[in-house]
């Protein structure tokens, strides 16, 4: 039989030889990541051996290679940044196989770096930001890299805040209402569903925002950009949840119009380096896309990552080193043998998007789009009422609480500083002392017994609520009135309240918690009205309000925010040169609106009248406008112009070079969360609140070719007039005292060099690495204002924090002060070798030059002279220094492949490890508290609280298979 | 590929299993799983600590104290004890009201004791009546101005106003006192003024001293002592005089409060009440409050001077405004002719309670409280407001 084939088989194909051949392959590359086309793709067909032909993917990503016989063949495809690929290719009747989408898959990354990446510091109100830049862009080899290898340090792009890179989802820009930050954690869990994007870099503007200076990230999130078929995966890390278990399932494009797409997901579990660390959350995602023809699209989104998130808290270098664990988590302990956090992050916030795509013809199209958020964000914490401060790494649980080599600190006993010190060196053997002693809670809470039998609760567990109702329009268009001009623009409204308010989450086994403000009893505990949270509740009672689980107490206040604005943006092509012009205009404004009055500031009654509480008029405080000071009610309407405007250039040299610049200016109006002194309590403006000014340029130069990738850039930014409200316990007033920081100027200037070079020694083994240097500094001295939670008056205001930006020594030598929380010198150099679906890579990585965030009240006057107003060079050193942290040498290495089976199933599994050096003294973060040591014994001098620090976790891994079909 | 496959499956598997041994770890989210009741100890729980079998009454534990060792009296320590000596009481004082700080009395048939917990917030953790059982090795048993009390060792100081220090350290308390059953909170025992006399004489041995008492029939001393300390920053110790003010020998001041909070502070100073209290301490008197410190440079001197940095050129009554706190205040109160004073801290929820016209008007009273001893004097401290509905600590006959 075998031979009656095979001779038929030679007979067909001498009569194929015969003839000339007319097959063909055909089809388009395209990025699995966004589905965008892949240009220069290189093709290569072998038939066993033998290369057969090559071809190379155009600007849209498509390709032919005709003239083939009849026969089996193998298309290889390689591009820069992507994973080789292979398929086979019958060509049949001497026809041309359309192919139609090959889709490439980027290089190297184990999972795109998301919200997932980082664990959740808590830093416990401090007014401290440490969230990090996530860089996307798979096609740039800067991001690329460092992107994933600098995400474990909390890499800033540019040494930026987080908050200057705009997100947007289909068209809306996300980026938080109240504070600015990008909202990664709305999706997260949701990788399939959310991984095609597109991205920009530095001031350059996209097709679908005008963006800011730090680049634009838009992901697409409809359910025709999601890869199609079903997929699963799992995956398990050590550093922050132990199993993710996904699956998507998407249809593509249906005959019928219709595009449908789900995602689901569940991340569980905790991890090796942090315990309390953990994961219960999940994630669902629907979508539908209706094509009724050429000109008509609609999509349909809805998705929600509900589920609970432990986080980590910081402590100082005194508790690391004494349990010898730079990981040790204070927010948790022991409950019935389980690990109970106490700051937990509780979230579901479902968003539901409408987008309609309109394209009339190949050179105009438009969308309009309108999405809502909703739901709950909830964040736990301990609360206490007239009890011991229950967090285990409280300073006066420490043994240098009790003894100090320095005998200013008047810490003298060495008996109490030995059993302290015994405890903490021996933090596992007493871990109701150095973890959090639930069991003492209940205990507590259980004996509390009222003259009606009920149990008061002394500590309970809040959950402090930001609850989102945020509506976004915007609508864009792109328009192309001649082959070298295309005009984009877009209008946007965004209409956001976000409710603040606590809520009992946990009685801890009491029966009920009072509604009374703890740090105004310490004051004004005789005055019984003064220290409640809700004045009209014990108006009408004649008693504070009792609450159990699920009540609102403390503080409720609306946000509200309204922002409208319109852009447009028009771009030039002449041969190799393309410049654009574009400009942006909004209108911004947000006001407080309080719900609950509190008895600390009462205000007036609803007729305009002071308030008679327990037969007393109550009279009221006063701002320094005259008008009275509140906690209820609407505040003053703080309005804003914001204006910006961009120009970029850009020529290609010889198709393999590109050049080009960018420069803008930005007028932005500043954020709610840095208006308000102390919105938990009352009404007050910060005093002459400016808009921020940026002007960001940077040029840049881009080879590709021949395998070759780079990228380099310099950049300089200037951002002026920022303002800052922090907030924390203040020893020398006795009371929690909040701090508003106005007019803070930072300068980043920098280069950035990413490149991947083949080696030429070895096929397939390229050579990769990235170089991020900046000096990013302060260039101006505030002004400060403090005020307090228990009084309207102004502890100080407006005063110059005049060691802000530097520190001029007696000896001459300036002492510079950086903005903090990024390395910025970072630089990674690796090999990567890829070939026949496998992927390896190692890189070593170098971080330095990281600085800690400062607190102002370290560098005013006040702090520096000391009790006695004199100043002298120790103090002047020692209160204004900002530390530096040590740099850090780190080792990563991945490894992935994957199978294809019966040319239908994918199986592949990625591996990353991480720090193979095991450094686990690397610090990634932290802050210093805002306080002062009292009680000391010199009066000549003030002392700093020890600051509190995060670490990175040691040698880690992550571990994803995945199977598709 | 086979081998891959199974290469990936062993790695899945080493994972899961090491997941099953520690990383599935497991998590409290919220529900149920309330821990057991505390632990209450019993008597025969305390084995395990080294106790004997055998209390010594509290009397005998104070005895200790004349056991000074030559180098604790230089040092002006207590009596650290060596021995493993054990004593029990019931606890007879909160902190509830905010009068009581860091410390609590517990209480025997022979008479009760201070306890230097040295935490706040004490009536959460122990209630009225429950028994205490107190490891007293290695606790330091001391006077401070003649009233015995239970702490630590003090400092290393060369300075020390007090023989003890307060415990503070949790380990040391979980290791030294253990609650144990609650009992019916004791009733006061009533005193007589003879009693009272008697333990005065006594000192430090006086039975008395951190009893819970009734004493009746006081009458209204129309005279107040408190010390203030103008300055928030600068030392409050004998030796810095320059911020010490004595409201006393002058009546009451007209602080018709039993304490005075920070607002009810400010609220006298800035009615002028002391106007005429004078800075200074014993011999040393530099003037008025209503006069800056830096008019008072050739008493104080430069180095004093500078001490108060910008706030030596404000009066002092200005810079008691400014670092104003609340402030206790001792009313006296008379007892046949024996002085007892009623002290009052300014952080009790009572400490703006103004006295009863009554009292002032001289009607008898019975107070109920914490009798200690302070320079010779009897004190007592109120464990409830004077009018507490349920438990008032004044009774006006």
């Amino acid at each position: 039989m075998k031979r009656i084939i095979l001779f038929l088989t030679a007979i067909l194909a001498g009569v194929a030889l015969s003839a000339q051949p007319t097959g063909g392959v055909k089809g388009t590359v395209i990025n699995r990541n966004g589905r965008q086309p892949v240009e220069n793709a290189k093709l290569i067909l072998m038939q066993g051996a033998a290369q057969i032909a090559t071809a190379t993917s155009g600007e849209d990503g498509t390709f032919y290679i005709p003239g083939l016989d009849n026969g089996m063949y193998t298309l290889v495809i390689e591009a820069p940044e992507f994973l080789e690929t292979q398929v086979q290719v019958t060509v049949n009747d001497g026809y041309v196989k359309n192919m139609f989408n090959l889709s490439l898959t980027g290089i190297q990354r184990v999972a795109e770096v998301d919200d997932d990446s980082f664990a959740a510091f808590d830093m416990d109100d401090s007014g401290y930001n440490d969230n990090p830049t996530i860089l996307f862009g798979s096609n740039d080899v800067f991001n690329n890299i460092a992107g994933y290898n600098f995400s474990s340090v909390r890499f800033r792009a540019r040494g930026y805040a987080s908050e200057s890179q705009d997100v947007y989802l289909a068209g809306i820009k996300m980026n938080d209402a109240i504070t600015g930050y990008s909202p990664f954690s709305l999706w997260s869990g949701l990788n399939e569903a959310m991984r095609s994007k597109e991205t920009t870099n530095g001031s350059e503007v996209s097709d679908f925002a005008f963006g800011g200076y730090n680049g634009v990230t838009n992901i697409f999130g409809n359910a025709t950009n999601v890869r199609k078929g079903l997929r699963g995966s799992v995956l398990t890390n050590s550093t922050l949840y132990r199993l993710r278990l996904m699956g998507s399932y998407a249809t593509g494009l249906m005959d019928n119009g219709w595009a449908l797409a789900f995602n689901v997901s569940a991340r569980l579990g905790g991890n090796d380096w942090i315990d309390g660390v953990y994961y219960r959350s999940f994630a669902y995602y629907a979508a539908a896309d209706k094509v009724f023809n050429d000109t008509h699209k609609l999509g349909f989104v809805f998705f929600a990552t509900p589920g609970q998130r432990g986080a980590q808290n910081a402590s100082t270098q005194e508790v690391y080193d004494l349990t010898g664990d730079n990981m040790y988590n204070s927010n948790w302990g022991y409950q019935n043998g389980k690990v109970r956090n106490a700051r937990v992050r509780k979230t579901n916030e479902p968003i539901a998007i409408v987008k309609y795509d309109f394209t009339p013809s190949d050179k105009f199209n438009a969308s309009a789009t309108a999405l809502y958020r909703f739901g709950k964000n909830g964040y736990t914490a301990l609360d206490w009422y007239d009890a011991q401060d229950p967090r285990p790494d409280y300073y006066r649980n420490l043994p240098s609480y009790f003894y100090d080599e320095n005998p200013d600190m008047n810490r003298n006993n060495g008996i109490k500083w030995g059993w302290a010190n015994e405890i903490w060196t021996h933090a596992d053997m007493y871990p109701e002392l150095t973890h959090i002693n639930w069991d003492r809670f209940y205990h507590v809470n259980r004996i509390q017994t009222d003259a009606n039998g009920k149990n008061r609760s002394k500590y309970i567990q809040e959950e402090r609520h930001v609850d989102q109702q945020d509506l976004n329009l915007a609508g864009t268009f792109k328009y192309r009135p001649f082959d070298n001009l295309i005009v984009t623009g877009g209008l946007n409204a965004r209409i956001n309240r976000t409710e603040y308010y606590k809520q009992v989450a946990d009685l801890l086994g009491g029966d009920y918690f009072v509604n009374i403000d703890n740090f105004a009893e310490r004051d004004f505990a005789a005055t019984p009205y003064k220290l409640q949270n809700d004045l009209d509740y014990y108006m009408k009672h004649g008693a504070a309000q009792t609450l159990v689980k699920g009540d609102k107490y403390g503080y409720d206040y609306y946000a509200q925010v309204r922002n409208y604005g319109g852009w447009v943006n028009g771009k030039f092509t002449a041969g190799n040169f393309s410049a654009n012009l574009g400009g942006r205009i909004g209108y911004e404004s947000f006001w407080r609106e309080g719900l609950m009055r509190k008895g600390l500031f009462p205000g007036l009654d609803a007729n305009g009248n002071k308030l008679v509480v327990d037969g007393v008029t109550v009279e009221p405080t006063y701002e320094n406008d005259g008008s009275v000071v509140t906690s209820l009610g609407k505040s003053k309407v703080s309005s804003f112009l914001t204006y910006a405007g961009k120009v970029g250039l850009n020529y290609v040299i010889g198709g393999s070079q590109r050049v080009y610049a960018n420069v803008g200016y930005f007028n932005d109006a500043p954020k709610f969360n840095q208006a308000f002194l102390s919105p938990r309590t009352r009404n007050s403006l910060v005093d002459d609140l400016k808009t921020v000014k940026t002007f960001s340029s940077d040029i840049n130069w881009q080879y590709s070719a021949n395998g070759i990738n780079i990228r380099t850039t310099a950049y300089f930014t200037t951002i002026k007039d920022q303002s800052k409200v922090m907030s924390a316990y203040d020893d020398l007033q006795n009371a929690f005292s909040n701090f508003a920081i106005n007019g803070i100027d930072q300068r980043n200037m920098g280069v950035e060099l990413g490149f991947k070079v083949p080696t030429y020694v070895v096929p397939n083994l390229s050579v990769q690495g990235v170089v991020a240097a900046g000096r990013y500094i302060y260039t101006s001295n505030p002004t400060m204002t403090q005020t307090v939670d228990n009084s309207a008056e102004v502890v100080m205001e407006n005063v110059d924090v005049p060691y802000w930006k530097s520190t001029l020594l007696p000896d001459g030598t300036v002492k510079q002060h950086f903005v903090p929380s990024t390395p910025q010198l970072a630089a990674s150099l690796g090999l990567a070798y890829n070939r026949n679906y496998w992927f390896i890579d190692a890189d070593l990585e170098y971080f330095g030059e990281s600085y800690l965030d400062m607190n102002p009240l370290y560098r005013t006057d006040t702090a520096v002279n000391g009790p006695d107003n004199q100043i002298t060079a120790r103090e002047l050193e020692y209160m204004t220094e900002q530390e530096r942290f040590d740099p850090a040498f780190l080792l990563n290495f991945s490894v992935g492949k994957s199978w294809y089976i019966h040319y239908k199933y994918q199986l592949g599994f990625s591996l990353n490890v991480k720090n193979l050096l095991n450094n686990k003294n690397v610090k990634t973060g932290g802050y210093e508290q805002t306080r002062m040591v009292d009680n000391t014994v010199s009066k000549s001098q003030y002392y700093r609280f020890d600051s509190k620090y995060f670490y990175m976790a040691g040698t880690n891994y992550m571990l994803n298979i995945y199977f598709r079909f | 590929m086979k081998k891959f496959l199974f290469a990936i499956a062993a790695v899945a598997a080493l994972v899961s299993c090491q997941s099953l041994k520690e990383e599935w770890q497991p998590v409290f989210t919220f529900g149920g799983n309330e821990p057991a009741e505390m632990k209450i100890w019993t008597e025969s729980d305390l084995s395990q600590y080294g106790f004997t079998g055998t209390f010594a009454t509290i009397k005998e534990m104070k005895d200790q104290y004349n056991k000074k060792t030559s180098y604790e009296k230089k040092k002006t320590s207590g009596h650290t004890i060596t021995e493993n000596v054990w004593i029990k009481g019931q606890v007879v004082s909160d902190d509830k009201s905010g009068n009581l700080y860091r410390e609590i009395y517990i209480q025997d048939a022979t008479g009760g004791i201070d306890l230097k917990l040295g935490k706040s917030s004490l009536y959460s953790d122990y209630k009225l009546g429950q028994w205490i059982y107190v490891k007293c090795t290695d606790l330091c048993i001391g006077a401070y101005n003649g009233m015995p009390q239970l702490g630590l060792e003090p400092d290393n100081t060369t300075t020390n106003e007090y023989e003890t220090s307060y415990i503070d350290s949790q380990a040391v308390i979980n290791s030294h006192v253990f609650r144990g059953e609650y009992g019916t909170p004791l009733s006061p025992r009533v005193v007589s003024e003879a009693e009272v006399t008697s333990s005065l004489n006594a000192g430090f041995a006086g039975e008395l001293w951190g009893v819970l008492v009734t004493v009746k029939g006081l009458t209204y001393g129309n005279e107040i002592f408190a010390l203030v300390y103008p300055h928030g920053i600068l030392g409050h110790k004998k030796e810095n005089p320059y911020n010490r003010v004595f409201l006393s020998d002058n009546g009451t001041w007209g602080i018709n409060t039993w304490g005075m909070s920070k607002a009810k502070y400010v609220e006298y100073i800035q009615a002028g009440n002391f106007d005429d209290a004078e800075v200074g301490s014993g011999a040393t008197r530099y003037g008025k409050i209503t006069t800056k410190p830096i008019d008072y440079k050739a008493q104080m001197g430069n180095e004093v001077i500078t001490a108060f940095g910008p706030d030596a050129y404000i009066t002092y009554k200005e810079m008691m405004i400014k670092y104003a706190t609340a402030n206790y205040v001792s009313h006296y109160f008379k007892m046949g002719s024996t002085d007892i004073q009623v002290r009052t801290s300014g952080y009790a929820k009572f400490a703006d309670k103004e006295l009863d016209s009554r009292i002032l008007g001289g009607s008898a009273i019975d107070i109920t409280g914490i009798l200690t001893i302070y320079d010779g004097n009897a004190q007592m401290s109120l464990i409830t407001a004077p009018d507490d509905p349920d438990n008032p600590s004044v009774i006006i006959n």
